[in-house]
């Protein structure tokens, strides 16, 4: 009886499960997670390799740091050309990250060298100017970085320290106007409701950023309150974030509180330390350039041009003579997205995608590429974008000791399965 | 009726040959008892019709620092501006590239940590969070 039932049970187990029936190599029946750190060679996941944490105002996103936090959005958040407020990314520096704002005495300040000092609350902002509406990509100037040989210290992000959202508020141009900026000033200070515990002075104390006055990018500057059509999630820069179409997220302050007219360029540490890019094609530098100090260096501006294959994301097999859709993004800082290539034998072929709609030069861009693998095997796809001003996705790598400017072709390999 | 019964029966095992030809390598029912992948929801906080915005606080789990000689200083001054993931997330880096990161938080940062504890988070990271010895 005993016996009788074991081998019942043995039976089940066999046929429930594979030792009768399988044909194929066994898979390990186990639950594994991603390795808990990558290198010294390149990070060879899309994404960055931390568990899921739920922040306030947020889905589960990818961790790399929780004080200050910096998370990071999964690769199937980008299979629409708007990246959902909930899942967007999130960088901050220092550990004073407000959890509340009280708007009754919030108010956006315009000071130092201007005629007429301004402050103004968030009801003044919604009422007294026009509504203007931008799409725009917000890149973290060292998204990819994990990607860079040698690794570089800092935030290890995968490819999501990017989004695409659909900003509404107001000019900074207007603001600027209406407190009359004082003739020879030189650069414009945002400062936000972040802080830090260290010395009055240093860039563990403040977050500063400063943009030129001459530079043209100040007239497409954006006051935003609104975040696809949304308030802002606090970790995204509630109630006010400047929008810098075209340029890297370091200057979209969060938080947005002082609008500061300078008299003289900004020698706070991050904009004369951190956030600096060699002055070379790309940015691109070598170690050995860097020990020999002989590298001049110019503060961060525009992200390049890059392109993603979103989906499949090589997770699953696709089974060969099925016809998929492959689907990704593409955006550049310097201009719209004129086109965007597919390679499916490892870059030495191109064909062009289908773009997507339209939303504007600083929008992502979708595309679109039907691919019927022929038979099984292992397929490296490539993907690379071209922007109007013929900037095109080069297949060298880039390295500078901060870890900015990635936009090397990407690539993903497809395992094609036999279809029977 | 004996004879209707062993049809039946035939019957069946012939649908069950024909389906094991059919799903020759079908698996099922593969289950595994985990806590990877759970992680529970955080409840919303109750809002008042005011004018201030409030969220949770951020989460901060803890994470494994290796154990070894230096580690309590590193929770003790690091943990001051920034969690101990700023240490775990890194890559393996050499050795030079960790003092330089002390330093950094001393000179550049201010950190103010002392000479003697600074002393002993460089060799706590060198040994313990470079290619030679990362784990």
């Amino acid at each position: 009886m005993v016996k009788g039932l074991a081998l019942a049970g043995g039976g089940i187990v066999a046929g429930r499960s594979t030792d009768l029936f399988a044909t194929g190599p066994q898979q390990p029946s186990q639950l594994t997670p991603v390795e808990p750190f990558t290198g010294p060679g390149a990070n060879p996941h899309w994404n960055s390799i931390g568990p899921y944490i739920t922040e306030p105002q947020k889905v589960p996103l990818i961790l790399l740091t929780d004080r200050p936090v910096q998370i990071e959005t999964p690769r199937h958040y980008f299979n629409t050309p708007f990246t959902p407020n909930d899942a967007f990314y999130v960088r901050w520096h220092l550990e004073g990250i407000p959890n509340a704002v009280d708007l009754k005495t919030w108010k956006l300040h315009i000071e130092g060298q201007v005629e007429n000092p301004l402050a103004f609350s968030l009801a003044e902002l919604m009422r007294d100017f026009k509504p203007l509406s931008v799409a725009a990509v917000n890149q973290c100037s060292g998204n990819s970085r994990s990607r860079l040989q040698p690794r570089v210290p800092g935030a290890q992000w995968g490819n999501g320290a990017m989004g695409n959202a659909m900003w509404t508020g107001v000019r900074l141009r207007e603001l600027l106007d209406a407190a009359r900026v004082r003739k020879s000033s030189s650069q414009v200070q945002l400062q936000g409701l972040e802080t830090g515990q260290g010395p009055k002075g240093l860039g563990s104390n403040l977050f500063l950023k400063s943009l030129d006055l001459s530079d043209p990018v100040l007239d497409d500057c954006l006051v935003a309150y609104l975040m696809n059509g949304e308030p802002l999630p606090v970790l995204n820069g509630f109630p006010l974030r400047l929008v810098v179409p075209g340029y890297f997220a370091t200057y979209w302050t969060k938080c947005l509180t002082w609008i500061r007219v300078l008299d003289a360029p900004d020698d706070n540490f991050w904009m004369k330390t951190a956030y600096r890019v060699p002055d070379t094609p790309r940015g691109n530098t070598t170690p050995e350039e860097v020990k020999a100090g002989l590298l001049k260096t110019v503060p961060i501006s525009r992200f390049p041009v890059r392109s993603f294959l979103v989906s499949p994301d090589g997770s699953s097999k696709i089974p060969a003579g099925m016809t998929i859709t492959l689907r990704g993004i593409a955006f550049s800082g310097y201009g719209r997205i004129a086109h965007v290539e597919i390679s499916n034998d490892g870059t030495k072929t191109w064909t062009k995608a289908r773009l997507g709609e339209d939303y504007g030069p600083y929008s992502f861009r979708t595309w679109e590429h039907s691919w019927t693998p022929p038979a099984s095997g292992r397929y490296t796809l490539a993907v690379r974008a071209t922007d109007d001003k013929s900037n095109v996705q080069p297949n060298e790598p880039v390295w500078n000791p901060g870890g900015y400017l990635w936009n090397q072709i990407e690539r993903q390999e497809i395992v094609v399965g036999e279809a029977g | 009726m004996k004879s209707r019964a062993s049809k039946i029966w035939l019957a069946a095992l012939g649908l069950t040959i024909a389906a094991t030809a059919l799903y020759a390598d079908l698996r099922k029912g593969d289950y595994s008892p985990a806590q990877l992948g759970i992680l529970q929801q955080p409840s919303p906080l109750p809002l008042a019709p005011d004018a201030t915005y409030q969220i949770p606080p951020y989460p901060v789990p803890t994470p494994d620092l290796a154990p070894g000689d230096g580690v309590q200083e590193v929770r003790t001054y690091c943990n001051t501006c920034h969690s101990p993931r700023y240490i775990t997330m890194q890559p393996p880096l050499p050795a030079a590239t960790w003092e330089a990161e002390v330093t950094k938080m001393n000179k550049a940062f201010g950190a103010g940590i002392p000479e003697d504890s600074t002393r002993k988070i460089i060799a706590y990271l060198k040994a313990h969070y470079t290619v030679d010895n990362r784990r």
